[in-house]
């Protein structure tokens, strides 16, 4: 019988799935067919730690300190195996340009692929919660500052969000009529309605 | 010439005669042999009846019993598998044809589930786990058990799809191919390795125990890579290069 592969608990209580045992999971496969099953299974797998550990940003050079406990390390690396396993370079800055292409991360700063702003929401959900947000807490119809929104006093789902991902969000808010941007020094505001 | 027959005009006439002759009597026998058929296949039909309602609890629910089922009616020339339209009353009474068609469906849904991942082989152990699965039956659940034999003969009623699908062996086990095209014996024989060394295999490898050529190990394993997906590069082994066979493992519940 081959090898038996787990889904398995990491220390942060993460259950990585099954595939993150295989140890060619990491390197790039050259077969079309098999690399579209094994790209769809590492973006699913990236999208779902960030959300589960609230981390907002990944960068190519994530990799480097991936093994000596780096914020992506239980992901991008895999010291289980033997030898331990670590995701190649190429194959990560693949990987971050389909999730932009799939509107599942923005590039921070733009115009580029190597560092990316995660949407483990997608831009619309991340409207409704904002929007929502506002209405449950009383502050529609006032002006809010972005670093009020992703800085509130009580905790929220929006803290700690980065403006350009919080910025598409309200812009999408706007088009609906259900936000107005106030332009202004200091970043300016926003003004939601109910 | 000595003329056995009578070739000639009067031999003709003899046996036109005679043919006639015999007509009548033929078609008496010939009413009284299809009378007693229809009797005996009345018997018989109705031994089966009695014998589906007593045990059609046990074909459904014992691999051992079923087998023995399928053993006694292709003995006796009856397709238990027959649709509707040819005998259709015999499934219906025993509910195995639907019973095998939806293992079938099954088998179906953990090949086309799994592909992407094992390019479309998978060890027959592997099917049964998947399939207990997807019943949720435990490990040892007696009843409802499914046998290697039920596998293989929904697989068989598979090939009216033309779908591709089959039972190759490999080393001493069997797998299910979902992939149109054969395995050829290169392909076989790099999964034999594989399966013996836990999942991996290389050039070196394929050459220490096949007694291959580089070449041909390394034409071997760019077919499965590259055209059959059959198997997953792996760069950071400590052998260098080595190549991982997702069919041979066994992927346990997410």
């Amino acid at each position: 019988m081959g090898l038996e592969l787990a889904p398995v608990k990491v220390q942060s209580g993460f259950l990585l799935p099954s595939i993150h045992s295989w140890p060619a999971f990491f390197t790039y496969q050259p077969n079309p067919r098999t690399f579209s099953t094994q790209r769809e299974h590492w973006t699913t797998l990236i999208l779902t730690y960030a959300r589960f550990a609230r981390i907002w940003e990944l960068k190519v050079g994530d990799v480097d300190d991936a093994a000596s406990g780096g914020v992506w390390g239980e992901v991008l690396h895999n010291p289980r195996l033997k030898p331990p396993r670590t995701i190649g370079r190429k194959m990560l800055q693949i990987l971050l340009e389909q999730l932009i292409e799939e509107e599942r991360a923005l590039p921070d700063p733009p115009k580029q692929s190597s560092s990316v702003i995660l949407c483990w929401r997608t831009i619309p959900e991340w409207a409704g919660i904002l929007h929502d947000w506002a209405v449950t807490t009383g502050q529609t119809n006032t002006i809010l500052t972005l670093f009020e929104i992703s800085n509130p006093q009580v905790p929220s789902d929006l803290s700690g969000m980065p403006e350009p991902l919080l910025r598409r969000a309200i812009a999408l808010l706007q088009k609906t009529g259900k936000a107005q941007v106030i332009e202004g020094a200091d970043g300016g505001g926003v003004r939601f309605f109910p | 010439m000595h003329r056995l027959g009578g070739a000639g005009i009067g031999g003709l006439q003899r046996q036109t005669q005679a043919t006639q002759a015999y007509k009548p009597l033929s078609s008496a026998i010939s009413r009284s042999q299809i009378d007693s058929l229809q009797q005996q296949l009345a018997t018989f039909r109705e031994a089966l009846t009695r014998f589906a309602r007593e045990h059609r609890n046990d074909i459904r629910r014992n691999p051992e019993f079923r087998q023995q089922f399928q053993q006694m009616c292709a003995a006796i020339g009856v397709d238990p598998l027959a649709g509707p339209r040819k005998g259709g009353w015999w499934a219906e009474l025993i509910g195995y044809g639907d019973w095998t068609y939806e293992l079938a469906i099954q088998i179906v849904e953990i090949c086309v589930n799994t592909r992407d991942i094992n390019g479309g082989l998978i060890e027959m152990d592997e099917v049964l786990r998947m399939v207990r699965r997807l019943r949720a039956l435990g490990e040892d659940d007696g009843s409802e058990a499914i046998s290697e034999e039920d596998i293989v003969r929904s697989v068989h009623t598979l090939s009216v799809l033309g779908a591709g699908y089959q039972i190759v062996t490999v080393g001493h086990r069997k797998m299910l191919r979902i992939v149109p095209q054969e395995l050829d014996t290169d392909q076989a024989a790099v999964l034999e390795v594989a399966q013996e060394a836990g999942g991996q295999v290389n050039e070196g490898l394929l050459v220490l125990r096949k007694k291959w050529t580089v070449e041909r190990a390394r034409t071997a394993l760019e077919n499965m890579l590259m055209r059959d997906g059959l198997c997953w590069i792996d760069d950071q082994a400590e052998e260098g290069i080595v190549y991982w066979v997702p069919s041979v493992m066994i992927w346990a519940e997410e």
